[in-house]
């Protein structure tokens, strides 16, 4: 078993799990056909902007649920301020690790619990949305796990160039071509940047 | 805790009379044959005889059967084999999308080469389309290749139907089998069937790892692909373990005793653990066909609303041991390849789970694992996202 223990037991027995009537905030990403999405619940104490309950649903495998379990544990009773700054290492951290191949729930997790938290903070005028330029493709691609180490693309300098012009979004990609995670790290990429209205096309180069 | 054990399609427990047939191999039986001594000679004896068994179980002579390490080697002694040796007949290869990998990636090989490859379509059930394999063929077809019982879906491809039209194009076209998901689950005769290259495992049957044969027809010309000393086998040179190819013809005599019986008991197996998912768990889907044209072993469905690798996983943790098509629990992080080409969307390939049973599995062990799933099924629906409850 590749899973830690923490994994197993987040995975058999989720804490904060269900639906929330009447949240103050909801956020729901990644998508059926990607085998994962999560649904996450807020309720925000409108004086202390202190999360005082969470919870999550969770489409898809054992660490998907585990992971979003666990984003629920740390960021319930924090600040929004502090509930933003919790990392997708965090997360994979407090469940004793998780397979490099399975890094991209952690950072699913982590991911809808901030879109959450910015949706509930645009509602009360706390934010604006923000604009999008360059820099917000380079940010998206930061969410792209390769599977093979479970860091970020970005981070591996395996992201030789990214451009964005006239609603053309262009990346290359430097990944062999034998890697069996090649199609895999461009459907992610597609996946993410696919998200933003402002994307008319993705041009990938590998 | 008991394990339950339902992924014989990926490799299965040897009975323990192979086992104690293995024995002697690993202890005082150790040489190789052709020795010119007595227990040389001893063990040429042995290996002959354990080739006529398993030669006999598909109605082969034993001049026409090689043993290999395994049934990936046999694949790729007899593709590449026959293609380098027909290559000056022509360079079309004629496969499906839902082959094995072996056949896959050695087809992939060949055209990088600079051959011509066909990759049919399946049809939603997953058999290969015989119009469209007639209108594949062209001039220069020198191979036909098939995943003979489909590994992820069942099917049983209708051979001597290909055959026919194989041999309707007035030029020989090689029709290889891929047989190690049939091998011991549905007849299986050479001639019948009218391959001229068939490949199985011993793994698959409760045999030994390491171990399979390729059958090759009088007449068909393999040239070497392996080269090195001969030992066992001319086409699989270097050592082939004999304690292994006891074991191998062992697990035949065991799988062939009484097999009509053996296959009508694992039939009614899957049968009952396909009608009481079908009518117990809502929003579930039997992938691949229906009855007879389904070797017995194999029940594919997917389970709506959720994903597979958490019910494997789950099923897991209880003990009971399954394989699923989700991309999650896949090398690549894809989904099923066979499942999509089927046409099968993303989610319901995520949410597969594929049972293949063995004549070792009872009618309580079903029971107990559609129990179990129906808990877990239930379970994870209610933390999905996907799922309303009406």
């Amino acid at each position: 078993m590749q899973y830690s223990q923490k994994v197993l037991d987040h995975f058999m027995k989720p804490h904060n799990v269900g639906k929330m009537e009447n949240p103050d905030a909801v956020a729901t990403e990644g998508s059926p056909a990607c085998g994962d999405q999560v649904s996450i619940f807020l309720k925000v104490d409108p004086q202390s902007l202190i999360i005082e309950d969470i919870k999550f649903q969770s489409y898809g495998c054992a660490s998907n649920i585990a992971t979003a379990s666990i984003i629920t544990d740390l960021a319930k009773g924090k600040t929004l301020a502090a509930a933003k700054q919790i990392t997708w290492k965090e997360a994979a951290d407090a469940l004793d690790g998780l397979p490099p191949v399975k890094m991209h729930c952690s950072v699913l997790a982590v991911d809808t619990l901030r879109k959450a938290i910015k949706e509930y903070e645009v509602k009360h005028q706390l934010a604006r949305e923000e604009k999008f330029t360059k820099d917000t493709i380079v940010e998206e691609l930061r969410k792209v796990i390769y599977p093979k180490v479970g860091e970020d693309i970005v981070t591996l300098r395996m992201v030789k160039y990214a451009g964005f012009e006239n609603g053309i979004a262009t990346v290359d990609i430097d990944i062999p071509k034998i890697d069996k995670y090649r199609d895999n790290v461009a459907e992610e990429i597609r996946e993410h940047l696919g998200k933003f209205p402002e994307i008319k096309e993705v041009r990938i180069t590998l | 805790m008991n394990r339950i054990y339902f992924d014989n399609c990926l490799t299965s427990q040897p009975a323990p009379e192979v086992v104690a047939a293995m024995l002697p191999y690993l202890r005082d039986k150790f040489y190789f044959p052709k020795n010119f001594i007595l227990d040389g000679s001893g063990i040429q004896n042995d290996l002959d005889r354990f080739r006529n068994i398993i030669a006999a179980s598909m109605g082969a002579e034993a001049e026409e059967l090689h043993i290999t390490s395994g049934g990936t080697s046999a694949n790729n002694i007899g593709i590449k084999g026959y293609l380098m040796a027909n290559a000056a007949r022509g360079n079309h290869i004629i496969l499906s999308v839902i082959d094995y990998p072996d056949l896959l990636t050695n087809a992939s090989f060949f055209e990088k080469s600079g051959y011509d490859v066909t990759y049919l379509t399946a049809d939603p059930d997953g058999f290969v389309k015989l119009a469209e394999l007639k209108q594949a063929i062209k001039p220069s077809t020198v191979l036909f290749m098939t995943t003979l019982v489909n590994h992820v879906v069942g099917a049983v491809q209708p051979i001597q139907e290909i055959r026919k039209v194989l041999d309707s194009s007035g030029h020989k076209i090689a029709l290889f089998a891929d047989a190690c998901e049939a091998y011991g689950r549905i007849p299986l005769d050479v001639n019948k069937s009218g391959v001229d290259l068939m490949t199985v495992s011993a793994h698959k049957i409760h045999g030994p790892q390491g171990v399979g044969a390729l059958y090759q027809r009088r007449g068909i010309a393999l040239m070497p692909v392996k080269h090195g000393v001969n030992r066992v086998d001319n086409l699989e040179t270097g050592g082939v373990s004999t304690a292994a190819i006891a074991g191998f013809a062992k697990a035949v005599e065991l799988t062939f005793q009484d097999f009509d019986k053996k296959t009508a008991y694992i039939r009614e197996l899957s049968d009952h653990l396909l009608h009481r998912l079908e009518t117990e768990i809502p929003h579930i889907m039997l992938n691949g066909p229906r009855g007879m044209l389904r070797a017995p072993h194999n029940v594919n469905v997917s389970i709506a609303y959720i994903e597979g690798e958490a019910i494997m996983v789950m099923l897991d943790l209880a003990g009971i041991m399954v394989a699923t098509g989700s991309a999650c629990a896949s090398q690549g992080l894809k989904p099923n390849y066979v499942l999509m080409a089927l046409g099968r969307n993303h989610e319901q390939s995520h949410g597969s789970i594929k049972f293949t049973l063995s004549r070792y599995n009872t009618r309580e062990e079903i029971d107990l694992t559609v129990e179990k799933l129906k808990g877990i099924v239930a379970e994870l629906r209610s933390r999905s996202p996907l799922y309303n409850k009406e």
